[in-house]
C-alpha cells in the first residue's frame, strides 16, 4: 500500500517516455493539440488547488502563466550562452550534449516556476486576508498589470512580444510536468495536512478553531498553483515558440477558471477531463470559434444555477448511495 | 457536591482565568469586567438570558475577539493578542452555537483535520509521502477511528458531515474538538435543539468525556435542565456583568439570577427549560 | 495654481463619473452583500444605447443630451432588473462563490455578446452635446465637465432622496440590515432588491453616456477599466456605504488626474490598483465604513 503513489508516479513517468519515443512519429497536428492537452491541465489543476479545493477564486492564473512564460526566456534566451558556456569550462562538450539542451530547460521551467511563485506570494500576502470576492478583483487586476508590464517592458519585446524561442518544449516534457503536477497536487491533497484546505474552504472560522490557519494555507495553495502556472507558462512559450503578450489577457484566465468549474470545483478528476474537452472542443468546432467566449459564459450561468457541483462531479450522488 | 474537584482553588493554579475581562463594540459593552477562574478537571456552566454576552465571552477565549480591557489568561499565559489558530494550538477547543462541520468533507475527514494539530511530520513530508508521512498517517488514521467508535459515529465514517441526523452533527463536532487533544472544552449551547431524551445522552456523554479524557469543559446552556445536573460551578451572566457564582444549589437559590430571568424578585425557582431551543 | 485648479477641475468630472458606477456596486452590495461584476457592462450597454439613439436626434441640443440620457437610465434600469431575475434570483441562498461565478458569466456574456452583435472595434459617439467652454480666470471649464458634475450632482442628490425619504428607501435600507427580519415585517424582499438592481443600474447607464460624451470612443469591453476602478472607489470609501461611494470617486478622480498630469503618468492605471492594496491592507472597511466583526 504505502508505495503504490510513487509506483503510478514512477510509472507514469515511464510510460510518458517511452510515448515519447514515438512521438516523432505522430501526425504534427495532433501532437500539438496534445501538447496544448497537456499545458491545459497543468494550469486547470493548479487553479484547482486555489480555487477549488481553497475556495478562493483567482481571475489571474494567466498572470502566473505570463510570469513564467517571459521570466524562463531569461535561462533559455538570455543567459543561455553563458550558461552552457561556463558548465563547457566544467565539463567539455556538455552544451553540445542534449543533456546540456535538456538541463537548460529544466533549469528555465524551474526559474518561470519560482517567479510566478514569488509573484504568487507578492499578490497573495495582503489580498487573501480579504473577502473571496474582493480577491477576484485584485487578482483580475493582478494579471492585467502583468500583462501591461510585459507590453512596457522593451526587453521582451514590448507590445509585439517575443520571437523565435528555441524548441524546446516536446512531448516528453509536457506530460512529465503534468505527472509531477499531478502527484504534488495530489499528494498535498489528499493528507490530513492538505485537508486543511477543504477546512480553510468550507468554514475559515472553525478551521481557526482547531488550530488551522486559514490564511498560511490560502497562501501556500497560492504559491503551489501559481508556481505551476508558472512551468506551463515556460511550457507553452517554447511550444508556441513565440510570446505574444495578449495571449495572456482576462480571456485566458477565464478559459481556466471554466475549466475549473465545468470539471467541478475540488475534483481533479472532473477538471483534468474539462481541461481536455475544452481544449479538443473548439478544435472541433472552427466553424462556431467567434461563439466560444459567449458559449463560456452562459456556460458559467447555466451550469451555476443548474449543476453548481460541475459536469464531471460525481462525488455526491456515489457517496449517498454507498 | 463535595467531590468536585475545583473545590479548593487553592490546591491548584486556574487554567484559565478572567480578570476584569470587558468587550465594547462602539458604545455597547456586550462583557463588563468579567471576573472568573476555572480549575483543571472541572465542568463549570455560564449561563445567562439571551444577549448577555455568553457567546462573546466564548469568542473572547477563543481569540475571535480581543478584551478592551482586562485579561485572558491561560494555564498563567495571556492570551493577548493570540489569535484563534494560536489559542487552539494552545489546547483551548470549542463547539459552535450553530454547528460549524466542514460541508465539504467527509465524517472521517471532519475529524482528521483536527489531527493537524498533533502531526509529527512536516508538510515536505507530505508533498513528497515519504516514509515518514506514511507512519504518520496510518497512526492518525487509527486515532480517528477509533475517536469515531468511541462516539458511535464509525458507521456514518465516509458520509458527507452535513448530512447526519443533527444530534449526530453535534456530536461530531465535540469529537473533531477532542482530536486535538485540548486542556479546555468549551461548549457552545451543545443541547440546543435536542429532546428530553437526547440531552440525557448528552448529559452521560458530557461526563464521559471529561473523564475519559481529564478535560476541563465549560458550557454555555439554556437547559437548565442540562446545566444543574451536569455542572458543578456555575456562573451566571446578565448584561454582560457577572451577577453571581456557585454550586447550583446555590444558584438555585440565588434572588439576582431569578430576577435577571423573570424580570422581578419573584421567588428564586428557575426558569425549568426556558426556552427549548 | 491655475494648472492645480484645472486639474482639480478634470479631476472632479473624472471622479464624479467613478462615483457613478461606484453607487451601483455599493448599493447591490447592501442589499445581497455580493459584487456585481456585471455592473460595468451595464455602463457599456448605456452608452451603446445612447450610442444608437444619439445617432438619430439632432446634434449639440441640450434637449437630445437629457433624451439620451434618461433613454439609456430606462434602459439599463430594465437590463439591471432582468439580470438579477433570471441569473441572480435563483442562487439566493447558494454560497457567495456561485453567485460570484454567475456575475462574472453575465458580464462576459454581455461583453462578447457585444462583441459579436456589435462588432469588436471601437466606433465614435455622436456629439449630442453642444460643446462650449467656460474660461474662468485661466481655468478652462468645458461644457462637459459641468454637465457630468452637474448630472452626478443631481442624481446623487436624488439617491438620497430615494433612500432617505421614500418608503421604498426604507424597505432597501431595512433590507440591507437584515433580510430576514425585513421580511417577516412584511417587506416584499424581492422587489426591493429589484427595485435596488433597477436604481443601480440607471446611475450606471447615465454613467455610461457621460463617459462616452467625454471620451467619445465605444466598444463592448469599455466598461472593463471604469467598472474595476469604480469598485476599487466603492471599496474605498467603504462598500455598502453610499456617501462613501461617492467620496471614493472623487478620490481615485482625483489622484488619477494629478499623477496622469506629472512626470508618472505612465503609472495612471495602476494608481487605482495601488489604493486597493492600500486600503485593503491598513483599513479594509474603507473610509466611511465600520468594520464588523464576524459573527459566530
Amino acid at each position: 500500500m504505502p508505495p503504490r503513489r510513487h509506483f503510478l508516479f514512477l510509472l507514469s513517468l515511464g510510460l510518458v517516455a517511452g510515448i515519447a519515443c514515438f512521438s516523432s512519429g505522430f501526425d504534427p497536428y495532433y501532437l500539438d493539440l496534445l501538447i496544448m492537452v497537456g499545458v491545459n491541465i497543468i494550469l486547470a489543476v493548479s487553479l484547482n488547488l486555489i480555487s477549488g479545493h481553497t475556495g478562493q477564486f483567482s481571475l489571474g492564473h494567466a498572470g502566473f502563466m505570463a510570469i513564467g512564460a517571459y521570466l524562463s526566456t531569461l535561462v533559455t534566451v538570455f543567459w543561455s550562452d553563458s550558461l552552457l558556456a561556463s558548465a563547457n569550462e566544467k565539463l567539455a562538450g556538455f552544451a553540445a550534449s542534449p543533456w546540456g539542451q535538456n538541463l537548460l530547460f529544466l533549469l528555465a521551467l524551474l526559474t518561470g516556476g519560482l517567479c510566478a511563485a514569488f509573484a504568487g506570494l507578492v499578490v497573495g500576502g495582503p489580498s487573501l486576508r480579504l473577502r473571496g470576492d474582493y480577491l477576484a478583483l485584485v487578482t483580475l487586476g493582478f494579471g492585467e498589470i502583468v500583462r501591461v508590464t510585459f507590453q512596457n517592458t522593451e526587453t521582451f519585446g514590448g507590445a509585439l512580444g517575443m520571437y523565435g524561442l528555441p524548441d524546446h518544449t516536446s512531448f516528453f516534457w509536457v506530460y512529465a510536468t503534468v505527472a509531477c503536477t499531478l502527484f504534488v497536487i495530489g499528494n498535498l491533497t489528499d493528507s490530513t495536512w492538505g485537508r486543511g484546505f477543504a477546512a480553510t474552504r468550507d468554514d475559515e472560522i472553525a478551521a481557526a478553531s482547531i488550530g488551522i490557519n486559514p490564511t498560511r494555507y490560502k497562501i501556500i495553495a497560492f504559491v503551489v498553483g501559481a508556481f505551476f502556472a508558472g512551468v506551463a507558462g515556460a511550457l507553452f512559450a517554447h511550444f508556441k515558440m513565440t510570446i505574444v503578450p495578449t495571449g495572456f489577457d482576462f480571456t485566458r484566465s477565464i478559459e481556466i477558471v471554466v475549466m475549473v468549474i465545468l470539471g467541478g470545483m475540488g475534483n481533479t478528476r472532473g477538471v483534468i477531463l474539462a481541461a481536455i474537452l475544452l481544449t479538443l472542443l473548439p478544435e472541433f468546432l472552427r466553424p462556431i470559434a467567434q461563439y466560444r467566449m459567449v458559449l463560456y459564459a452562459l456556460l458559467l450561468i447555466v451550469l451555476m444555477i443548474l449543476r453548481p457541483q460541475g459536469l464531471f462531479n460525481f462525488r455526491f450522488s456515489r457517496k449517498k448511495s454507498a | 457536591m463535595d467531590t468536585t474537584p475545583p473545590a479548593d482553588p487553592r490546591s491548584s493554579a486556574p487554567l484559565l482565568e478572567l480578570r476584569r475581562a470587558t468587550v465594547r463594540f462602539g458604545g455597547l459593552t456586550a462583557v463588563n469586567a468579567v471576573d472568573l477562574q476555572l480549575f483543571p478537571g472541572g465542568l463549570y456552566g455560564l449561563i445567562g438570558p439571551n444577549g448577555a454576552g455568553k457567546s462573546t465571552l466564548f469568542n473572547l477565549i477563543t481569540g475571535l475577539y480581543q478584551p478592551t480591557e482586562g485579561e485572558v489568561l491561560f494555564s498563567g499565559h495571556s492570551l493577548r493578542g493570540q489569535r484563534p489558530h494560536q489559542i487552539a494550538r494552545l489546547g483551548i477547543a470549542r463547539t459552535f452555537q450553530n454547528i460549524r462541520l466542514f460541508s465539504g468533507l467527509s465524517v472521517f475527514d471532519n475529524v482528521r483535520v483536527a489531527c493537524n494539530l498533533h502531526r509529527a511530520t512536516a508538510p515536505w513530508h507530505t508533498l513528497l509521502r515519504l516514509r515518514a508521512f506514511q507512519s504518520d498517517e496510518a497512526a492518525i488514521t487509527a486515532q480517528v477511528d477509533s475517536l469515531l467508535t468511541l462516539f458511535g459515529l464509525q458507521s456514518f465514517r465516509d458520509h458527507p458531515a452535513t448530512s447526519l441526523p443533527y444530534g449526530d452533527q453535534r456530536r461530531l463536532e465535540i469529537v473533531r474538538c477532542l482530536a486535538t487533544r485540548p486542556q479546555l472544552l468549551l461548549l457552545d449551547e451543545p443541547a440546543a435543539g435536542m429532546n428530553p431524551a437526547e440531552k440525557l445522552d448528552l448529559i452521560r456523554l458530557i461526563r464521559e468525556v471529561r473523564q475519559r479524557f481529564a478535560l476541563t469543559i465549560l458550557l454555555v446552556e439554556h437547559s437548565m435542565r442540562v446545566v444543574m445536573d451536569v455542572c458543578e460551578h456555575i456562573a451566571v451572566l446578565d448584561h454582560g456583568t457577572k451577577i453571581a457564582e456557585g454550586s447550583p444549589a446555590q444558584i438555585k437559590r440565588n434572588l439576582a439570577v431569578a430576577e435577571a430571568y423573570l424580570g422581578t424578585a419573584a421567588p428564586a425557582i428557575p426558569p425549568e427549560e426556558k426556552s427549548a431551543c | 495654481m491655475e494648472q492645480i485648479l484645472q486639474q482639480l477641475l478634470n479631476g472632479i468630472s473624472l471622479g464624479a463619473i467613478y462615483a457613478l458606477i461606484a453607487l451601483g456596486y455599493t448599493m447591490v452590495y447592501g442589499v445581497l452583500r455580493f459584487i456585481n461584476f456585471a455592473h460595468a457592462d451595464v455602463f457599456m450597454v448605456g452608452a451603446f444605447l445612447a450610442f444608437f439613439l444619439g445617432q438619430n436626434l439632432p446634434a449639440n441640443s441640450i434637449a437630445s443630451t437629457i433624451l439620451v440620457l434618461l433613454a439609456a437610465m430606462t434602459g439599463c434600469a430594465l437590463l439591471g432588473t432582468l439580470i438579477e431575475r433570471l441569473a441572480y434570483r435563483p442562487l439566493r441562498s447558494a454560497p457567495t462563490l456561485n453567485v460570484l461565478i454567475t456575475a462574472i458569466g453575465v458580464s462576459l456574456l454581455l461583453e462578447y455578446s457585444g462583441q459579436l452583435f456589435l462588432g469588436a472595434n471601437p466606433r465614435t459617439f455622436p456629439p449630442v452635446y453642444p460643446s462650449a467652454q467656460l474660461t474662468l480666470g485661466g481655468v478652462i471649464l468645458s461644457g462637459n465637465q459641468l454637465l457630468v458634475i452637474g448630472v452626478t450632482a443631481a442624481l446623487v442628490l436624488l439617491l438620497q432622496l430615494v433612500i432617505y425619504q421614500t418608503k421604498i428607501g426604507a424597505a432597501m435600507r431595512a433590507v440591507s440590515l437584515n433580510p430576514d427580519a425585513a421580511r417577516l415585517v412584511g417587506i416584499n424582499v424581492n422587489a426591493v432588491i429589484a427595485f435596488t438592481f433597477a436604481l443601480g443600474s440607471a446611475l450606471a447607464g447615465a454613467g455610461g453616456v457621460l463617459y462616452a460624451i467625454n471620451y467619445p470612443s465605444i466598444d463592448p469591453l469599455m466598461g472593463l477599466m471604469p467598472g474595476l476602478k469604480a469598485f476599487v472607489c466603492a471599496i474605498l470609501g467603504g462598500i455598502g456605504n453610499i456617501p462613501g461611494a461617492a467620496l471614493g470617486g472623487l478620490i481615485l478622480g482625483l489622484v488619477e488626474t494629478f499623477v496622469g498630469g506629472s512626470e508618472a503618468s505612465t503609472w495612471k492605471d495602476a494608481v487605482a490598483f495601488g489604493l486597493l492594496i492600500l486600503i485593503l491592507l491598513f483599513r479594509p472597511a474603507g473610509l466611511l465604513g465600520k468594520p464588523l466583526p464576524e459573527k459566530v
